[in-house]
């Protein structure tokens, strides 16, 4: 091959790759506004009086600065008694499920006992009941134990949801992490707890943040069961709370998307947290690989 | 320092027994390495020692003391694993200290010790970093230092060499015996490294199937091999054994095969009678390329392996039986080649054909 050759084909492939980058880029740009216009367009609406949502052609920025929907919001008492009920119930079920989740775990990952893979087999099943199916029974039972209109009724609830699913998350996070780690403790004199709070799970902290994530957003945008297990307004959380709006207000449209918005930052908050903290391979080091 | 006894040590995974009623005592301050195939129970056994494994049945004892359901804290005992097991989160210092921190030592005390430890293994350097940031010789080192900052009575070690390339374990071979000469602690060690036994036990202890084939000093180990087992596990390479039939009577056998110019031996113990199938077995070191030995035959050489200082020549007899052979002539036979190899008669081991050692005095 001449060097013209040589030179035309590393021209070519310069440009392929070029044209392949800029496709990607577009691909990526088209699939992100359509995943976000929800957001933009409630971010938007929030920020416009309500005869603006509806003027035609839609327009994405307000004429001016426009911040009373946020304002009402925050005057409100009753608003504020629902991000405080809300942020209580996540916090509280967040807590409990990792507290309760993390050491059931720890017993299915280190332990073997009789009825152990029952146990386990069960515990993920239950993930796969629909949840309004449970609906009717749950009103039963909260009833019967003098829970209902309770942030406790809730909190029980909710757990019934994340408990599962933080056993079975923390079991798959501690089932990666070596069995050398906890004899090497274990020679260091550490007792089996001691073994799992002072090793295991540092070391599982990833998987610990992410659990906690998760069941804490769970417990946030629950609605029906929050809607079926209260009944007054110094009980409703925030998604029962935005739904109240619509009947009972009327359309505020500019104050629901404002409390949606306000709703919606600690999930946003979250999220990026466990970006920072889902750091793959903490584990990489300690052990040979 | 301390010594070690294993009375009637067994363990049972239900039906199964991975360790068989062993009976063993290790010196104090003595460098004992267990070594074996994989399976054979050495790792088991160790962490049977370390209290990281219940003992079905048996006593083990340390200093005399019962320690059978001991925790390891309470036996003293200090582990280094083959995958070395440094806490990730934790820095190199921070890992050294966590045993010492779990023994509630002051602070202070806990600081000097960290140093002396670092200092012994020349890791001062490293102690602020994180186990992933470091090589895996440091790494190694790192688990060492976790190991004798504790100052216990017992070191433990599961092939803690396995994972390093060649030329480290070399290194750290050395560096090994050197630190067990320097603190003169009672270690125990796992391999499945012939080598590493060799080079680095006082006493080596051979396992199979859960049971002690042989106990003794690596020269008893190589010298006089209790069986054909210890005899093909011990030394590298591997023994040759060449099937032989005897003749004659139990006062004087003549020994003869396919391979060999008849062979005389004296019988000096039970088990040899005449016409029975024997094997012979003779260290590749100790069957010489050459006419000057005493026994000799011929084989077809297939591959030669030049190390440098000597030569081991893969071939095959006249029958068919793969055998190695050692050089050191500069002349170095090629894949083809027909060349004689011979031996001392004073270098071979007889073995029954169940693999049990048939002792002899070489004959007049």
């Amino acid at each position: 091959m001449t060097n013209a050759q040589n030179t035309h084909t590393t021209v070519n492939e310069e440009r392929q790759r070029l044209f392949r980058r800029v496709m990607v880029y577009v691909a990526l740009t088209v699939v992100t506004l359509i995943m976000a216009f929800p957001i933009i367009w409630m971010v938007s609406v929030s920020l416009k009086p309500t005869v603006e949502t509806f003027s035609l052609p839609p327009r994405l920025l307000p004429n001016s600065l426009y911040l009373d929907g946020y304002t009402r919001i925050f005057e409100n008492p009753q608003f504020r008694r629902f991000l405080l009920n809300s942020y209580l119930l996540g916090i509280v079920v967040t807590i409990l499920s990792l507290a309760i989740g993390t050491l059931a775990a720890f017993g299915f990952s280190r332990y073997r006992f009789f009825g152990d893979k029952a146990a386990k087999l069960f515990v993920i099943t239950t993930q796969m009941v629909p949840s309004i199916t449970l609906l009717i029974p749950f009103f039963g039972v909260i009833v019967w134990l003098r829970l209902y209109d309770t942030i406790w009724g809730l909190v029980l609830t909710y757990l019934t949801f994340a408990l599962p699913y933080a056993v079975i998350m923390m079991n798959g996070y501690l089932d990666t992490i070596p069995r050398d780690f906890d004899e090497a403790a274990t020679i260091d004199g550490c007792s089996p707890l001691g073994v799992l709070f002072r090793v295991l799970l540092p070391v599982a902290a990833p998987g610990l943040i992410s659990t906690a994530v998760y069941t804490f957003l769970l417990s946030w945008n629950e609605f029906l069961f929050a809607l079926a297990l209260t009944r007054s307004v110094e009980m409703r959380t925030v998604p029962v709370g935005i739904s109240m709006m619509v009947g009972e207000f009327g359309l505020k449209w500019d104050e629901m998307m404002a409390f949606s918005v306000i709703g919606s930052l600690p999930v946003l908050v979250l999220f990026m947290l466990v970006q920072r903290f889902v750091v793959s391979g903490l584990s990489a080091g300690g052990i040979k690989g | 320092m301390a010594t070690l006894e294993l009375d009637g040590i067994k363990k049972k995974y239900g039906e199964l027994e991975v360790v068989e009623g062993l009976d063993l005592s290790v010196e104090e301050g003595s460098f004992t390495v267990f070594v074996g195939p994989s399976g054979c129970g050495k790792s088991t056994l160790l962490r049977m020692i370390a209290g990281l494994e219940e003992i079905t049945a048996g006593e083990l004892r340390i200093d005399g003391e019962r320690m059978n359901d001991a925790t390891p804290v309470e036996r003293g005992v200090s582990m280094v694993f083959q995958n070395y097991a440094l806490y990730p989160h934790m820095s190199v210092e921070k890992n050294i200290a966590f045993g010492l921190k779990m023994l509630g030592l002051p602070r202070d005390d806990i600081k000097r010790r960290v140093a002396a430890a670092a200092e012994t293994l020349q890791i001062g350097a490293l102690l602020k970093r994180r186990p992933s940031q470091l090589s895996g010789g440091q790494r190694q080192r790192v688990a060492i230092g976790r190991a004798i900052v504790r100052e216990p009575r017992l070191f433990l070690f599961d092939e803690p060499l396995s994972n390093l390339d060649a030329e480290l374990r070399v290194t750290m071979r050395v560096e090994l015996a050197k630190l067990h000469r320097q603190i003169g602690a009672t270690m125990i060690y796992v391999t499945h490294d012939q080598t590493e036994a060799l080079t680095l036990a006082d006493k080596i202890v051979v396992l199979r199937d859960g049971a002690i084939e042989q106990a003794g000093t690596p020269m008893e180990l190589y010298l006089d091999p209790a069986n054909a087992f210890v005899a093909g596990f011990i030394g590298s390479p591997q023994m040759n054994f060449l099937p032989v039939t005897t003749t004659g009577t139990d006062a004087g056998l003549r020994l003869s095969s396919a391979e060999l110019y008849a062979l005389n031996v004296v019988p000096d113990g039970a088990g040899w009678g005449a016409d029975m199938t024997l094997d012979l077995g003779i260290r590749p070191e100790h069957l010489q390329v050459g006419e000057d030995l005493p026994v000799r035959f011929d084989i077809n050489v297939d591959v030669v392996e030049n190390l440098g200082g000597t030569r081991y020549v893969y071939g095959s007899t006249a029958s068919g039986k793969s055998v190695i052979a050692e050089t050191r002539a500069d002349a170095i036979p090629r894949a083809g080649d027909k060349v004689t190899v011979g031996f001392d008669p004073v270098r071979a081991r007889y073995f029954n054909a169940n693999g049990q050692r048939l002792r002899h005095k070489l004959a007049a």
